[in-house]
């Protein structure tokens, strides 16, 4: 499936940018970028919110599967950039517990790039 | 079962997730889109990272995907229920767990080794009206905790907002069934309907030796003069239809009055001209599906000066079916040999057209008769169905040289 989801991408990581709205359709699109991209060799994600303005059950559903598979990879996801009220959300559902969440995406990246952080 | 109750905020979480869920199973949304979405709020509720939701075929007795999640491709996968499960599962209508549970082991029988491949974990039946319609079935959490008390009461509730969702889905498609098995029967019935016009119109013609086909092509030019003024489909029918029953009225002439080919007695002119009202009185006790099928029969010898028969209307007092017919019949046995003449050509044929030229025809009638005439020599309609039936071939040169000066 060719998506419209924004990418970074660099020599080991990649920087994802889901829409404004996670639903099914968007939700696949992100999935597919995601299995595209460990087929290519990239293990370290960071997806990026600040451009989502709300995630549901279904946004979380994808996004575990997600997690799930880079797990599978032993590679890592971090999340950076989330408003308020989805972090709230990953803290309700317990997503927090399982995904360092980073203020911003050049933070994740120093994460990322200093090596430093492990799936948790 | 854990009984850890659910914060605030959860509840808060869950009664959104549960709206979401009641706009997505009546959205406008292709269902499988619907039924996918409707999975994936169910998994994002309980974190959980694999899941399915299956339809129950009644007739095979087995459950099939409709959607999964986390599988890989499960779309060929089938599980035999037998009637008991499907029994028990309508009569408990509650989400069950499959692990380290007795129930499940005595209600899903051989059923449950085969979910048990997939890894489930809580198994929700579809049910709605004592008829089961399917399951929902969820695997571990991504967290690995239990799935609590609160789990199963929400699950209980996301499904019986699935199972409607596929309810009325199924509701749809016997609908549709029924619709489509009627549109066949309907068919079909036009079709019997159709041949029985046609064997009318065939004997109707076989009466007049001269006549073979005449009714046919009456319809015919009917139809395609319909056609050009812009009549609906149904209208067109229509005119087809009355043009192969016009002449119906002759079946109750003596053929030997039809087939004469010397000039007619006064009362053997009397006999032939009754046919229209003949046909009328045949045509009146039937219930076609077009209007004025009967008015029209009997009309269509009527002129436009109040000259014709058997009513001598007038003008606009002639329905405009009896118009177009009187015109096509006439110009129909103009070309084609009679027992007293025999044919003219179609450059003779139009003249006498234009001799009778709002007399006997009306004048938006032949425009639209010859209009058509031209936009078939010049191809411009797709499916030509006058000039087939003439007997002469015309170029667009001659047509436009004979039809220059209709007024």
């Amino acid at each position: 499936m060719k998506g419209k989801v924004n990418i970074k991408e660099f020599n080991d990581h990649v920087i994802l940018y889901p829409d404004n709205y996670i639903n099914d359709i968007e939700g696949d699109k992100l999935d597919y970028m995601c299995d595209y991209l460990l087929k290519k060799g990239i293990k370290k994600f960071v997806i990026d919110f600040s451009g989502t303005e709300l995630i549901n059950s279904i946004g979380i559903s994808i996004l575990i599967g997600i997690i799930e598979k880079v797990k599978r990879h032993k590679g890592v996801v971090l999340f950076s950039g989330l408003r308020k009220v989805n972090q709230n959300i990953f803290n309700i559902v317990g997503l927090t517990k399982y995904v360092p969440i980073y203020r911003t995406e050049r933070e994740a990246v120093d994460e990322l790039r200093g090596n430093s952080v492990a799936m948790k | 079962m854990s009984k850890v109750e659910p914060t605030l905020e959860r509840l808060i979480f869950n009664l959104n997730t549960l709206a979401e869920l009641g706009e997505e199973i009546t959205s406008p949304k292709a269902f499988p889109r619907i039924i996918k979405s409707s999975l994936y709020m169910v998994m994002g509720s309980f974190l959980a990272s694999k899941g399915a939701i299956f339809r129950y075929d009644q007739a095979k007795r087995i459950i099939y995907p409709i959607a999964s999640k986390g599988f890989g491709d499960i779309k060929e996968l089938t599980i035999k229920l037998s009637e008991e499960v499907v029994k028990e599962f309508v009569r408990s209508n509650n989400p069950v767990k499959m692990i380290d549970n007795e129930q499940a082991v005595k209600m899903l029988g051989p059923a449950r080794a085969e979910l048990e491949k997939l890894g489930t974990r809580v198994i929700a039946p579809l049910v709605v009206k004592d008829e089961l319609l399917g399951f929902i079935t969820i695997n571990e959490k991504f967290s690995k905790d239990e799935y609590t008390n609160y789990d199963y009461q929400l699950l209980s509730i996301m499904a019986q907002h699935i199972a409607f969702s596929i309810y009325n889905h199924s509701l749809l498609l016997k609908l549709v069934h029924k619709y489509n098995e009627n549109r066949r029967l309907y068919d079909e019935l036009r079709c019997s309907y159709y041949d029985t016009i046609h064997a009318f119109a065939a004997a109707i013609d076989a009466k007049d030796a001269y006549t073979k086909g005449h009714s046919h092509r009456v319809s015919a030019y009917c139809a395609a003069m319909a056609r050009e003024m812009g009549w609906s489909e149904d209208e067109i029918e229509g005119i087809r239809i009355a043009g192969l029953l016009h002449d119906i009225g002759k079946i109750a002439i003596d053929k030997s009055i039809i087939n004469k080919a010397s000039p007619l007695t006064k009362n053997e002119c009397r006999e032939l001209n009754s046919h229209p009202v003949i046909g009328y009185e045949i045509l009146s006790k039937i219930k076609f599906p077009w209007n004025g099928i009967p008015r029209v029969t009997r009309s269509h010898h009527e002129r436009l000066d109040g000259n014709g028969y058997p009513d001598r209307l007038k003008k606009d007092d002639i329905p405009m079916g009896a118009r177009i017919m009187a015109l096509a019949d006439a110009f129909d046995a103009m070309t084609t040999d009679r027992p007293y003449r025999p044919r003219l050509s179609f450059v003779e044929a139009v003249e006498e057209v234009k001799e009778n030229f709002g007399r006997q025809f009306d004048p938006h009638v032949v425009r639209w008769f010859f209009s058509v005439i031209r936009k078939e020599i010049l191809g411009d309609v797709e499916h030509p169905s006058i000039i087939p039936l003439l007997q002469e071939r015309l170029d667009r040169v001659t047509i436009n040289r004979i039809l220059k000066d209709i007024p």
